[in-house]
Parts: C-alpha cells; structure tokens; sequence
C-alpha cells in the first residue's frame, strides 16, 4: 500500500503542477487526472476486499474460503500485514478467520465500534482511523450489502514507524517534498507518510485533497529548490516524470502488470518524440489511463500444453478515460479452461470500477460452481443488489473441456464467438439471454453445448471489433469472420491482425479480443501452430 | 501519433405524445459522447412508473452499447417501453444482444 500511495502522492504531484497553468483546458485535464489518481490505488486495495466480501456472501461467511483468497495478498511485504472476515449482528461484530497478524483493531474497541456503525455505504471502501497499537497501521473495510447476514472483509497495512519514506533518489520528482495525511486535517495525529525531516513544509506549497473510497487523503508538496513556472517549458522533465509515474503505477500491480511495465515504458518513449505541450500533455493523459487499464486486466494467461491462448485490449482512440470492457481465461482444473469476455456500458472511473467488481465476482462465483448459466445466473442477481445508478453489462462465459472439446457456454447479452476450423469460419450458434443489471427481468441463463473440431480457434470479443457507424452489425462480424479466415498466421498475430485491421480509425468504444487455439500434434513429437 | 478527440455526432430529440402516451423521437448517431442529451430528454417526457413511453427510432443511424444502456434504463425505471420502426443497424444490436424481451420493436408504418 505504501507504494499505493506514494504512486497516488506522483500522480497527485503532476496534478499539481498542472494546476499552475491557467487555461481551462489543463483544469479540466487535472480534474480528470484527479480521477485517475483514485483508480490508480483503490482498486488495488479495494478489489482484494471486494472480493473476498462477496466470496463470504457467496459462501455463507466460509472461513476456509477467505483464508485461501486472502493469503497472497497478506505477509511481510505484500499489500496488507492482516486481513480478517468479520459477520455484522447483536451486539457487536463477530470475527470470523483472519490471516497473517491477529487485527489491531480487535484490541481498540473504541475505533472497531466506529468503524462498524459506520459502515452504512455497501460497496464503498472504508477506512479506520491510525491504529496506534504495536505498530502503526491504517485499516479497509468493505461489505457488498446491507441485507443481512452482512459480511465484512477487513484488512490492515502498515505505516513506517516513523513516518518517513524517501523517494527514489533518481525519481524524476526527488526534487519534491511531499506530505501525506489521512483525511481532511493537517495535524500531526493524522500524519501517514512523509520525506520530509521537519514539518510543517517551508516556503510555497500546494494542497489536494484526494477522496479514496468512503474517505479521503490531503497531500500537500513544496519544491525544494527552484520548481514552479519552469515546469511547463522543461517539457522533458515532463517526459521523465510521466516515465517514472507510469513505471511506478506498474511496480504497484507488478505481480500482474510485467507486461504492463514495458508498454509503459514503451509510451514514454513514444512521449519523448512529441513535440508540442499540449500533445504532450493530451498523451500524457492518455498513457496513464491505458496503464491503468492494463492493471485492471490479467497479464497472464493459461500456459496449458497443446492449447495456446492470447488476448489483446484496445482502448478507444477518443477516450481519454479507463473502459469498462474485460477479460479473463483461467483454469480451472486440469481438464477444463473458463472463458469470461464482458463489456460494462459507458467509460470512465465507474464504468472501470463496476468492470473491477464483476470481474471478480465472476471469479469468486466460478470458485463456487463453474457452470457458465450459473456464474452468470449469480452475476446478474449481484449487479442487482447494487445500489445507487443501474449499471448495464454484457457477459459471455464458457467452459472448456481440453479433453473431451466440449464447450459449455452462456450468454448474458453478449456477441457469439467465432469458431474457426482451417477455411471455415462460423459464430458458435447462440441466443443471447439478456444483460446483466436488468432488475426487471428474471436472471436467467441457457447453456449451449458446441463440440470443437480437432485444430479449432475460439475468438470471443466485445462490440468495439465489428460495431461501425452507418452499417448493420453482421457487416461488422463479416468483416470479422473474412479476415480470420484469410489470415494465416500464429495465433497471437492473429488477435493483433484482427484487433488492427478491425479497429483502425475513429474508435468511440474499447474493445476486448480473445483467442484460444488448439495445436494439432505432428509425427515428430512438436506441436504445429 | 493518435488524433485528438473528435467532435461528438449529432442527435437531436424530439418529443410528442400519441393518446396521452409521450414518444421521443430520435434522430441521429446516439453513444457514449452524447447519450446524456436522450437520458435528459427521458427525464422531462413525464413518463410515469408504471407508464408507458415509445422511443420512434427511425431516423437513428447508430446506436453503441452506452445508447443501449440508456435505452434500458428507461425500461427499468418506466413500466414498458418500446421501440418503433428501428433501421436495421439499430435493430440489429437489440435482437443479437436478446433484448427483444426487454425492448420489443413495433411497426407504425
């Protein structure tokens, strides 16, 4: 988390630099921006507890359960020292398992009083107050609902004892001092993190608030030397420090963001080549919300013998903002692969956000049962129960048999997949049940069954491939179905063939693309693509 | 590199009412860029819950999954809406993505 919020501090920092300049384009641009700093933490520490919540709900509270979910992200170095599950009831809440150190807020009843009753927001994180016990920490709570039983996942990060921590001293923005507190005050008491010895910070300063779920951070930062009205004419120093920020925001999700790190990297070198402040600033802009994009989405994939699986995400090309669409290819045992694409309506942080918590909750499900009618069965009676604006979102699930090559496969809403066998090419015959978060409609689902021809490919994706203005959508999928068959070429080359090809120009969607081939063995023992 | 962000597509709507049942005409490209311009005009055609409202979609040349959304809010929140006369294109999204159910089409011509 410490990295969580130093990353949140640099972006903040650039935020505020921003801010120095008067026209209202760049206002509007940190406001965004602003925006972008929330999802670049949150969902890092909120999606573990979303998910573990809704797992508990899924469950009846399983201990077994949350202990096996929430043991990666627990221990010395990782995201949370301490995470446990609690159940809400007369006459107090009852902890039901935790993992990694016992949580310092069972020994301060005072702070758990408060942060239970308060607890009114399902769906929102929540945070404690400092935890002065052996060890200074700071705490997470979430819950999904307020129907009861009402399950709570709680979690613990802990702070450096004495508050400090330094920048990397080759950081673009070493040359800053930063500050910062938990909630709105500036006192000492609320102190989270800091790199400077002395406080209060000397001299000209900035200050943000920066909401984080239920609550909120203030960062304020100074220069140490010589700083403001350069920054705008020192346009590499921009450039490195849009580097340093994205390769930070990488090392946050490192464990799933590899890849993300070096297409990071990637755009700040394509940053270093642009001229003009304002393309610089619009890129800018526009590589932070890719980067973040591909936090939100899995970088690694299956490596399963005889089957090759790729998958590629293209964000709109007008969009400044995250989007809602997602992936995920998982196995689930031995003999069979999961499949879930899915597109949540609209752009942004909620869409982003929204997109974080179905995605997980169709994981959490699949846990439970695999049954593709009955993940989105689940799914739809989730989205349901959220309060607040109605989200809307198309979903296919599909469970393969690498053995047996049965598909088993459910769609809520969602476009067919194409099924390719050499020259022949033909969606899989579905008839598409209706989206998730409809409250009106009575969730659900019919399962198909399609057997998989011998050297078959599966491309699943989302409506940003084949959707074009002033054409009918089977022109789109055609189109689609045209360019896999005449496109002879390895499987990853074929998904970035056809995300290229199909999404060139004015692209006002994102789009997710998703293939999975099977390797035909030959005499010698290989496998042949 | 990337262009920068293109000027929103043109939508306008329009509303009547037919036996005291609002319809709202619209005409255009509707997506995410301008699929607030429809979500206000839903607001003010003063369909009640429980109501009636007709979207004429004749003269709508392209609809994406955030004018979808729209569509469908309108459905939850007032008890039966319809779709008139679709164009293809539009037509189309609503019967691949099953909403036919959700949002049944009806002919007036």
């Amino acid at each position: 988390l410490l990295v969580g919020l130093l990353v949140t501090a640099a972006l903040a920092l650039t935020s505020l630099a921003l801010y120095n300049g008067n026209e209202d384009r760049l206002l509007k641009l940190r406001q965004r921006q602003l925006n972008l700093v929330i999802a670049a933490t949150l969902p890092a520490v909120q999606t573990p507890l979303a998910s573990a919540a809704t797992l508990a709900d899924a469950t009846g509270g399983s201990a077994h359960s949350f202990r096996a979910f929430m043991t990666p992200d627990v221990g010395p170095g990782k995201q949370f020292v301490s995470a446990s599950l609690w159940r809400l009831g007369a006459p107090g809440p009852t902890e039901i398992a935790f993992v990694g150190s016992p949580p310092q807020i069972s020994s301060q009843p005072r702070e758990l009083r408060r942060l239970f009753a308060r607890l009114k927001q399902p769906g929102l994180l929540d945070l404690t107050g400092i935890l002065h016990a052996t060890r200074p920490s700071l705490g997470f709570a979430f819950s999904t609902s307020r129907r009861a039983p009402v399950f709570i996942a709680y979690a613990e990060s802990a702070l450096p004892a004495n508050r400090r921590s330094k920048l990397e001293s080759n950081s673009a923005f070493s040359d800053l001092y930063y500050v910062l507190y938990l909630g709105r005050s500036r006192s000492a008491s609320q102190l989270l993190v800091t790199n400077a010895s002395k406080l209060p910070l000397p001299g000209r300063k900035a200050v943000g608030v920066v909401p984080f779920g239920a609550g909120s951070f203030t960062l304020v930062v100074a220069p140490k030397g010589s700083l403001g009205g350069a920054f705008f004419r020192d346009l590499p120093w921009i450039v490195g420090l849009v580097g340093a920020l994205i390769s930070l925001a990488a090392a946050l999700t490192a464990r799933r963001l590899a890849r993300g790190r070096q297409r990071a990297e990637q755009l700040a070198r394509d940053l270093d080549e642009i001229a003009s402040g304002d393309r610089a600033r619009y890129h800018e802009q526009r590589s932070i919300s890719q980067t973040l994009q591909h936090a939100l989405l899995p970088d690694k994939l299956p490596e399963l013998s005889g089957l090759q699986v790729s998958a590629l995400y293209v964000p709109a090309s007008a969009g400044l903002e995250v989007g809602g669409d997602w992936y995920d290819v998982v196995e689930l045992d031995d003999t069979r692969l999961l499949l879930i694409i899915g597109d949540v309506s609209g752009h942004g942080l909620e869409a982003a956000t929204t997109m974080a918590l179905l995605r997980h909750a169709a994981l959490a499900y699949a846990a439970e049962d695999a049954r593709p009618a009955g993940i989105l069965e689940k799914l739809a009676l989730f989205a349901r129960s959220r309060e607040g604006e109605s989200c809307f979102a198309t979903v296919l699930c599909a469970q393969i048999g690498l053995e047996d090559r049965q598909m088993r496969f459910a769609s809520a809403g969602h476009l067919a997949p194409l099924l390719l066998d050499g020259e022949n090419a033909q969606f899989v015959d579905l008839t598409a049940d209706p989206a998730i978060g409809l409250r009106r409609v009575r969730p659900q689902y019919r399962e198909a069954v399609e057997s998989l021809p011998n050297s078959a490919t599966l491309i699943a994706f989302t409506d940003g491939l084949v959707e074009r203005r002033g054409e009918v959508i089977d022109a789109g999928l055609n189109r689609l179905r045209h360019l896999a068959t005449s496109t002879h070429e390895p499987l990853a080359q074929l998904v970035a063939t056809l995300a290229h090809e199909l999404t060139a120009g004015d692209r006002r969607d994102d789009t997710a693309i998703v293939g999975v081939r099977w390797q035909t063995k030959i005499m010698s023992g290989g496998w042949q693509n | 590199m990337a262009e920068l962000t293109p000027a929103p597509p043109e939508l306008t709507v329009t509303p009547s009412s037919e036996d005291g049942i609002p319809v709202l005409a619209v005409i255009g490209e509707l997506d995410m860029s301008n699929a607030t311009v429809l979500k206000t005009a839903i607001a003010s055609a003063g369909a009640e819950r429980g109501g009636r409202l007709v979207f004429d979609l004749s003269g709508l040349r392209f609809i994406d999954s955030a004018g979808i959304a729209v569509l469908l809010e309108a459905a939850e929140r007032v008890g039966s809406v319809s779709v008139r006369d679709p164009a293809p294109p539009v037509r189309r999204v609503i019967e691949v993505t099953g909403l036919t159910e959700v949002l049944p089409l009806e002919s007036h011509r």
